[in-house]
């Protein structure tokens, strides 16, 4: 008989430890949402001990719904954060809020510029993303750091390609004539970003950037 | 006595399609509004589903909820 007992007893043991457990957690869990709601967290608190009272098994559950369905501080926020008219303006129940766009993911491919040679070859550089820099030049064995164009056209050195931060610059250094996307960069006006060019023309060399 | 085992036995199964449509049916209540709080908050409407799981379901979909980052942004950094 005694066995029984201690087993029942065990059983009940173990269910109001998971009941205290519970509601420990489900209190602070609910504190945790309703912040991220808007509102103030002790209203979860509230909310759980309502629950725990036993008024009747129904309160959770309405207090669910209804939280479901009202509106949330935080939704508000956003709407004055977007602007003030947007803020005036009524909220139509179930009209998708316009949230924030995706993050976009930071584009860590590098660069190709390729073209063909007026002497009839193809020439292709491909420039890694990442902070460095290279130079340009017109001689054909090129030293490290160096990028070949090998065109009498093509200064040696003729310009300076710099990549950073996932964007693409151009510099002219003053020894031939270049052009982003036909309109000529002179050494004057320093590094131009060119991430978003389509060509680029390096003496009588016309090379198009693409994204490796 | 056969009989009485028969017996016992289709009053087990009705018992336990009782209970599982009971279960069904209060996931369900549970599983609506907790479907648009998840969709509000961000995330697929289908995480509420985890209400069908007995007993922790609940605290599974609670402590995504509580413990995750909102996609779709919270109060806290709007301030």
């Amino acid at each position: 008989m005694g066995v029984e007992i201690a087993a029942l007893m065990s059983f009940f043991g173990l269910t109001s430890a998971f009941a205290i457990i519970a509601a420990v957690l489900g209190a602070w869990m609910a504190w945790r949402i309703l912040e991220k709601a808007g509102f103030p967290g002790w209203m979860g608190l509230a909310a759980t001990l309502l629950t725990l009272t036993g008024i009747a098994s129904i309160v959770p559950l309405v207090l669910l719904w209804v939280f479901a369905f009202m509106r949330w501080p935080r939704d508000a926020l956003a709407r004055l954060e977007a602007g003030g008219a947007a803020a005036y303006a009524p909220a139509r129940p179930g009209a998708p809020a316009l949230g924030a766009p995706p993050r976009a993911l930071a584009d860590r491919r590098g660069w190709w510029l390729s073209g063909r040679l007026p002497s009839g070859g193809n020439v292709s550089l491909n420039i890694a993303a990442g902070a460095a820099s290279w130079v340009v030049t017109g001689a054909q064995p090129a030293k490290p750091g160096e990028l070949a164009v090998p065109d009498p056209s093509v200064g040696q050195p003729h310009a300076r390609l710099l990549s950073a931060g996932g964007r693409l610059g151009l510099e002219d250094l003053g020894s031939g004539e270049t052009y982003i996307d036909g309109a000529r960069l002179l050494p004057e006006h320093g590094p131009r970003d060119i991430s978003a060019a389509r060509t680029i023309r390096l003496g009588n060399v016309d090379l198009a950037l693409s994204r490796a | 006595m056969s009989w009485v085992i028969a017996w016992i036995l289709g009053l087990g199964t009705l018992a336990l399609l009782g209970l599982l449509m009971i279960h069904l049916v209060l996931a369900l209540v549970l599983i609506i509004p907790t479907w648009r709080i998840c969709t509000r908050a961000g995330f697929s409407g289908a995480l509420s589903l985890f209400h069908l799981v007995p007993v922790i379901g609940w605290l599974i979909v609670m402590g995504v909820l509580a413990f995750t980052p909102w996609p779709n942004g919270e109060a806290s950094d709007r301030r």
